[in-house]
Formats: structure tokens, sequence, C-alpha cells
């Protein structure tokens, strides 16, 4: 490592400043996100939702906005109530590491394009700056993978050592629910990948914004197996069985009360958006905006920076309102639905996605020379039309949606000990 | 190398301190000897460390040391702690070392795929298992080691001659006190590109293609071995294998169900 000033600047002093804004806001905007999710729980029940909190000790309510501290205060002030039938260490050591990884994975993920380079900081000057913690790591699609994978460790462990039925029965749902999904949500990735042919994410973006359409448009069944999967991968309600309030109190984090349930919460916030940051950046050309945002990041401006930063956050809030408006559409799936749907649906479905994207890609080259621009259309026209199939044939092949019967037929029994006897 | 040079060489005795310590530490019923099989143990990685090279500035030497530290410190503790849970996170954390070892030598894909794979997905499934299995964990076969002389000696011989082999390779025999000089690679062309990805994929489906093809001809045996076990259990007993095991009908002391057959859905 060299150290004179302006390598200095630019391997050490500008990644920090990168990780304390980044750091920041994300914690920002987990509170706020959960003031926006009360109100939309509120919008669609009809009710008011919390509109009381507004600065401290007037009487001034500014629409509820002083929720969030409220909160956090209410969190750290909290006993830190350590049940004495706990495994202590891993107790503890769970919900930091769960945190931790949640926060890690925004190493990759760009939030922005590039800033112009700033006259008169040494080090700084002469390249564009990216927004981006660690630009350097190649395979960063992967790396979110092996954090998101890290993520299970925590769930697993925290209901184990909570010592308690409910709590171990949520961390094992967590895990075979957490890696069955993690297969349809790699498919769905695979397909990005191919026509980037890179799975660097900030390349993914420049790649959709060079040739000005979006990876929704050519390979929507490719988006839907993502958007399922990553709903399951961010265990968000209708696959949220982890922690199903109604049948486990509230799964691998009953033990848990204070700081240590906050750093549970704020990492599952922190796992929606980085689902919605990743549902943005691959498929719906992550900063671009047709007109508005242009497409190179060699030359930019201070504005067209801004520009993109703000299109960038605005597609990944809608997303996530999109994510809380789910929530309270949908009823949460039973377990063998939820195992069904992963390997009998979700597979199948990104398997095909692959076949439609890889055969496209293939002969992406011939038809370029054919057709030129076309080429767009008629990668989109089988896109859909491989949607359109692959939807019919599912909703064929598996039960309608109202069917609630047990996918196992149903055994009677007269007495329980008889029940019991088949075991 | 004569016997003269191999008694004088530190990693000698590192390598021989190394299989007495891990032996006192591993799990042999008594707890006797912990202590002194700690400390026996540190001398022995001093020893080992004391041949490594310099790798620069002190910033490199330093992550380096530190991610290696981590590495074998926690593999140590995973092969010697009694709870296998606790076993399993020592693995975890000695992995994520080996992947930051990996970053640390400009091959990423290596690094984060070994997150992926061992700590992601086997790692968990042996937690799985370990909790299904036997939650109490209380079993006294499975909380000592087996072998316990045997497994270390074979440990102790196996890192003693990858460290004689790299140091070899790394230093001249007969100036082992030189400082780290080795035949300079120009490999940025190759894999360490910046598109790394693209490169190792290109080197692994063009140069490595029969061993990347018989790596998954093999997985694809061992999922169709999965199915026909699957298979066979479904037809003895003529019906779902999901469902468990039915009490044979001979030994059934009950009087038979005629009016409910298994199987008869309640719709």
């Amino acid at each position: 490592m060299a150290t004179d000033l302006p390598s200095l600047m630019q391997n050490v002093v500008a990644p920090l400043v990168k990780i304390v804004l980044l750091i920041g806001g994300l914690m920002t905007a987990a509170a706020y996100f959960v003031l926006l999710e009360r109100w939309m729980a509120a919008w669609v029940q009809d009710r008011r939702g919390p509109n009381r909190v507004g600065i401290p000790l007037t009487r001034i309510k500014l629409l509820g906005l002083g929720q969030p501290l409220a909160d956090g205060i209410k969190f750290i002030t909290k006993e830190e109530y350590t049940p004495a039938h706990v495994d202590k260490p891993i107790y503890i050591l769970a919900p930091i590491v769960i945190l931790a990884a949640a926060l890690a994975i925004f190493a990759v993920i760009p939030f922005g394009s590039v800033l112009p380079p700033i006259p008169g900081i040494p080090g700084l000057d002469k390249e564009p700056i990216p927004l981006l913690v660690a630009p350097g790591l190649d395979p960063s699609l992967v790396f979110v993978f092996a954090l998101s994978s890290i993520a299970v460790f925590p769930v697993i462990l925290g209901g184990w050592a909570s010592n308690n039925k409910y709590s171990f029965l949520g961390g094992l749902r967590s895990s075979a629910q957490l890696i069955a999904y993690e297969i349809p949500l790699g498919l769905g990735i695979l397909g990005v990948a191919l026509v980037s042919g890179s799975i660097r994410l900030d390349k993914v973006i420049v790649d959709q914004a060079a040739s000005g359409v979006w990876n929704a448009f050519l390979q929507p069944l490719g988006l839907l197996v993502f958007v399922v999967a990553a709903f399951a991968e961010a265990a968000r309600l209708p696959f949220d069985l982890p922690e199903a309030e109604q049948e486990l109190i509230g799964g691998y984090h009953t033990e848990y009360a204070g700081l240590k349930l906050l750093l549970f919460l704020v990492a599952e916030f922190l796992h929606m958006i980085t689902a919605a940051f990743l549902i943005v950046i691959l498929f719906f050309g992550g900063w671009h905006l047709w007109g508005l945002t242009g497409f190179s990041e060699e030359s930019i401006s201070w504005a067209q920076a801004l520009l993109r930063i703000a299109v960038l956050s605005a597609k990944v809030f809608l997303v996530i309102l999109f994510f809380m408006m789910v929530r309270w559409s949908w009823p949460r799936f039973r377990f063998d639905q939820l195992m069904a749907l992963a390997w009998k649906v979700l597979l199948p479905l990104g398997l095909v996605n692959l076949v439609v994207v890889a055969v496209m890609v293939e002969y992406g080259g011939t038809l370029k020379s054919q057709f030129g621009g076309g080429v767009y259309w008629i990668f989109a026209i089988s896109g859909w039309l491989a949607l359109i199939a692959a939807w019919v044939v599912a909703a064929l092949v598996s039960p309608s949606h109202d069917d609630n019967t047990p996918r196992r037929a149903a055994q009677k029994f007269d007495t329980e000990a008889e029940f019991y006897r088949t075991f | 190398m004569t016997l003269d040079a191999l008694v004088r060489n530190p990693l000698t005795w590192g390598t021989l301190l190394f299989a007495v310590g891990i032996w006192l530490l591993l799990p042999r019923g008594a707890t006797r000897g912990w202590w002194l099989g700690l400390v026996i143990t540190l001398v022995s990685l001093g020893l080992f460390a004391s041949r490594m090279p310099a790798l620069g500035d002190w910033a490199s030497t330093g992550t380096f040391g530190f991610l290696a530290a981590v590495t074998v410190i926690a593999a140590v503790m995973t092969i010697t702690l009694k709870n296998p849970v606790y076993c399993a996170i020592w693995f975890a954390l000695s992995l994520l070392g080996t992947a930051g070892l990996f970053m640390l030598q400009g091959s990423q894909f290596l690094g984060v795929a070994t997150i992926v794979v061992y700590a992601g997905a086997i790692l968990v499934t042996f937690l799985f298992v370990l909790m299904l299995a036997n939650p109490e964990g209380h079993a006294s076969y499975d909380r000592l080691s087996w072998e316990a002389p045997l497994s270390a000696i074979t440990g102790a011989f196996m890192v003693g001659v990858l460290t004689f082999a790299l140091v070899g390779v790394f230093n001249p025999p007969d100036a082992f006190d030189t400082k780290f000089s080795t035949v300079e690679i120009d490999r940025t062309g190759e894999i360490l590109a910046g598109e790394h990805m693209a490169h190792l994929g290109g080197q692994l489906f063009s140069r490595h293609l029969v061993a990347v093809e018989l790596a998954g001809t093999l997985l694809l045996v061992a999922m169709v071995g999965c199915v026909a076990i699957v298979a066979e259990a479904k037809s003895r007993r003529g019906q779902p294998a999901s469902r468990k095991r039915q009490r044979p009908k001979s030994a059934s002391r009950e009087p038979q169900r005629p009016e409910l057959r298994a199987g008869e859905a309640l719709r």
C-alpha cells in the first residue's frame, strides 16, 4: 500500500466517507421505513396509524414523523433481559452477526452512478468517483449471495440458543426456506448475467443504460422468479414463516428483547432494502431513465450525477412500497405450499427463462446483423411468450389458488392413540 | 537435506510440538493438560510463523497475519471443542478466514465461492442435522475424539510437509533467511485481470472443461442414487416415501379399519 497523500485519499478516506454515508443513510432509512410500513398498514386497513409523535416536549405533531426516534429510545431503554435458559455466547452473537452481514452486503451495491472528479482534493481530482464502497470486486453478485447465506446462521443459531421450542421451529423453518429459495434466486440472476456478460452490479446497470432496454422487458419470467424468491429470502409476509406471530409467537427472536431484538428487526428491514436494490439494479435499469440520466460513466456533470442518485432512490422506494403493499394483500403460505412453490414452480420457471435467454444470447449476434436495433423486439417478444406459456402450464399443473386442502391426503383416526401408533 | 539441518530447523520442532499440543487439546475424556496443550500449540504456531517470508509492507503482512491467525486458531477450536454446535461456528469462522486469504491473493471468486458453498450450504446442513439429530448434545461418543494420537500425528505431519514444501519453494535451501524471493509471474492478462469472472469462466470451460464435466457428472450420479434409494423405499412400502413408516400389518394388535384405507382423502 502506497502511503502518499493521493492514494491515501483514494483508497482509505474516500471509502470511509462512503461507508459512513451509507450506514448513516441506511439506518435512518430503516427507521423511517418502519414508520412508512405502519402508515401503509393503517391505510390498507382503513385506520389512522401513528400520527401523534412530533417534536418532543411541544405540541407539534408533524404527522408522526418523530415516531422512529421514540421507537429507538424505547428499544434502547428497555430492559436487556436475558433468559436464564439460553446458551449465552451464541445468544449474544446471533443478532450481531445478522446485522453485520446485512450491512456488509452494501459494500458491493451501487447507490448511484459516479461523481465527477472533485478539483482541489488530491487523489480524487482525476477520475470519476464510483458511488460504490468496493468498486474493484468483480464477482459482486456472488458476494451478495455469500453474505445472504451467512445471514442464515444467526437465524438458526438464535433459534437454537434461545432454547425454546417456538424459536427453534422458527430457525429450522427459516433455514429450509432460505436454502430452497436461493436456487430460483440464482436462476433469476443467471439470466441477467448472460445478457450483460458480467456479474458486476455496476456493469449490469451500465449495460442496460447503454442499450436503453431494461432487463425486465426482455425476461419478464426471470423478473417474476427473482421477485418471488427475493420476497422469500427477505422473509417478507407471504413467506414470513420463520417468525409467524400467530403460530410461533415471534419465531427465532421470541426470546430477544431490547437492543438485541432491535438488531434483528433492523437486519430484516435491511434485507428488504437489499432485495429492492437488487430488483431495481438487475431488472429495472438501476439509475437509468430514458431522456433524463444519459448513459456515459466517463464524463458526467454534477446535475446528472445527483439526478442518477435520485432516480435510483425513487425506483428503490417504489419497489419497497410494493413490498409493503404485498404484505397486506396476501395471506401467509403453509409450509408445504412454500416448499412446493420453490421446487415445483419457481425452479422449472427459472430454468425455462434461462433456456430462452441462452438461446437468444447465442443467436443474438447473427440476429443483430440482420435486424439491427430490432433485435430487442425479438428478445422481448420471445421473453413474454415464454412468460405466458410457462404461466399457463403452471396454472394448469398446480392446483388453483383457492384450493387450500393439504397436498397429501389426510387420514382419519378415531382416537389420538391410533394416530401416534402410526409413527 | 541432512539430519543435522533437519534438527536445526525450527519447522521440525514446530511440527513435533504441534502434534503434542493438538493431542493434549483434543477432547479425550479427561480435561487434564488443556492449558499445557494450548501453550504448546501456540509455541508451535510461533515456530511455524518464524519461517514466514516477509510480504512487503506492514499493511499486507498485518492483514495476512491476522487472517492466517483467525483461520488457524478457529480450525484448532473446531476440532478441540466438545459441543458440536460451537464446533460448527468455529468452522464457519475458519472458512471466513480462508475466504479472506483467497481475496488477499486476488482470487476473488474463489474467496466468495468458499463462503457460498461451504459456509452457506454445507455448514448450514451440518447445523440442521446436528440440531435435529441430538439437540441435547450429551452423547459421549459425539463429544470425544476418536483415535486422538493418530489424528494429531497425521494432521501435524501434513501441516509439516506442506510447510516444508512451501518454504523450500519460496526460499533456496541454503539461504533460509533471505527475503521472500520468487519468480515474478505476470498474471495480469490471465484470471487476475479486471474482468476476473469472465476470464475464470473462460478458463474453466475451455482448458478445464473435462474436469468441470466430470465433477458435474459425479454430482448427477449422487442425485440419481438419492432418487433410487427413495424410489426403492417407496416401492417397498407401496406408498409415498415422505410418509412416516406404517406399522407392519402382522404386528398390529388393533382391529383393522376396513372403511378407512390408508391414503383416502377427506375432502
